[in-house]
C-alpha cells in the first residue's frame, strides 16, 4: 500500500521542516501544498523532502487539502494521511490511525484529540463542541472531533473524496462525504500539542461563525 | 372546502421540490439527512399554504396582520432569496477561482 501524507501549509516556515522529516518516517511520500505562504514554507518543505505543490494564491485550508489529495492520487497514492503543519499533530500517531485501514476495518479514520488525556484549554473544547454539533446537523453523522484535520483516506476514500469547500468548512464536507460514500468510520485518540503559537493562530469567535453559517447554508442549498 | 390557486400551486411546487430532492439522493447528489431537511422545510410551506390557519399564532406574536407588514414580510422574503442567491454565486465563483489556482499547482507537479 503506497501511503502519502498530504500537509496544508500557509506561513509554516518555522514549523514545516519539522513536521515533513518526522511525517516521512511513516509514509512513503509527503505532499506539501503552500497555500500562498508569504515565508519561506515551500522551500523548507521542499528541503526536508516534500514534494511542495504552491497556490499562487491563499485559498484556504480545504482548497490546499483537496489539491494534495488530488496530487497524491495523481501519484499513486493508496492511502493518503492528512495533517497539519503547525505541529498540532504527531505524526507518530500515524501507525494507529494507518491501522484500521490496514485491516480493512474503516474507508476513513479520525483522529479524536479527547478521545486520550490530552492538555486542551476548555474554549478549545466548547468550540470543537459546537462544531460537532453543527457537523452532525449538516450532515445526520456524529464524529467526536469532527473538526481536526489529522485523518487518514483508505483507498475507497481516497479515490472517492471531492472536497469544494475552502476554508475550515471542509472538516464538516469531509463527514458529509462519509454519509454520501457510506464509507465506514474509525475514531482513534490521538495526541494534540497546543502551543502558545497554535493557541494564537486559532479561528476567531468571528470567523467560527462564518464558517458555521456557511456550512448550514450550503448543506441546505446543495 | 374551496381551495385558492395559491393552495394549489405551492403545494405542487413543495411535492416538486421534494421529488427532486429524493431525486438527487438517489443520483448520490445529495445525503438522506439534506433531503430530509429539504422535505421539512417544503412540507411546512405545503402545510401553511393549504391551513394558513396554522400562522395565526405567528401573526398574533409578531403583529404581520395589516396590509402594510405583509408588504414589507414579502419583500423581506425576496430580499433573502437575492441574497441566497448571491451568495451561491459568489461561491461558485470562488470554487472557479480554486479550480484554477489547483491546475496551476498541479501542472507543476507534472513538470517534476
Amino acid at each position: 500500500m503506497k501511503i502519502a501524507a498530504v500537509i496544508p501549509a500557509y506561513n509554516e516556515g518555522d514549523r514545516a521542516g519539522k513536521v515533513v522529516e518526522d511525517a516521512l518516517q511513516y509514509v512513503d511520500m509527503v505532499i506539501v501544498v503552500d497555500d500562498g505562504s508569504s515565508d519561506d514554507t515551500a522551500a523548507i518543505a521542499k528541503k526536508a523532502g516534500a514534494i511542495v505543490l504552491s497556490h499562487i494564491q491563499n485559498c484556504g485550508a480545504g482548497a490546499a487539502t483537496m489539491t494534495g489529495i488530488e496530487a497524491a492520487r495523481q501519484l499513486g497514492a493508496d492511502c493518503i494521511v492528512t495533517l497539519d503543519a503547525d505541529e498540532q499533530h504527531s505524526p507518530e500517531d500515524i501507525p494507529a490511525l494507518l491501522a484500521p485501514i490496514q485491516s480493512d476495518e474503516a474507508d476513513i479514520v479520525f483522529a479524536n484529540r479527547f478521545g486520550q488525556k490530552n492538555r486542551i484549554p476548555f474554549i478549545r473544547r466548547f468550540f470543537n463542541s459546537i462544531g460537532n454539533m453543527i457537523t452532525f446537523a449538516a450532515t445526520g453523522k456524529w464524529v467526536s472531533d469532527s473538526q481536526c484535520g489529522f485523518k487518514v483516506f483508505g483507498p475507497k476514500a481516497a479515490m472517492q473524496v471531492n472536497l469544494r469547500m475552502s476554508g475550515y468548512e471542509f472538516c464538516t464536507e469531509i463527514v458529509r462525504e462519509c454519509a454520501q460514500h457510506h464509507w465506514r468510520t474509525a475514531q482513534v485518540p490521538a495526541k494534540v500539542v497546543y502551543s502558545e503559537y497554535t493557541l494564537a493562530k486559532g479561528q476567531s469567535f468571528a470567523n467560527g461563525v462564518k464558517t458555521a453559517l456557511r456550512i448550514l447554508l450550503r448543506s441546505f442549498l446543495r | 372546502m374551496q381551495f385558492t390557486a395559491y393552495q394549489i400551486v405551492t403545494p405542487l411546487i413543495s411535492f416538486i421540490a421534494v421529488t427532486y430532492a429524493w431525486n438527487l439522493v438517489l443520483r448520490q447528489r445529495k445525503t438522506i439527512w439534506e433531503a430530509i431537511l429539504w422535505s421539512m422545510f417544503w412540507g411546512t410551506i405545503a402545510y401553511i399554504a393549504l391551513f394558513p390557519d396554522a400562522l395565526d399564532y405567528l401573526t398574533a406574536a409578531t403583529g404581520i396582520k395589516d396590509r402594510e407588514n405583509a408588504v414589507v414580510v414579502t419583500f423581506l422574503g425576496i430580499i433573502s432569496f437575492i441574497l441566497f442567491y448571491l451568495i451561491i454565486r459568489i461561491e461558485e465563483m470562488e470554487q472557479r477561482q480554486t479550480r484554477v489556482i489547483r491546475k496551476l499547482a498541479l501542472k507543476d507537479l507534472d513538470k517534476k
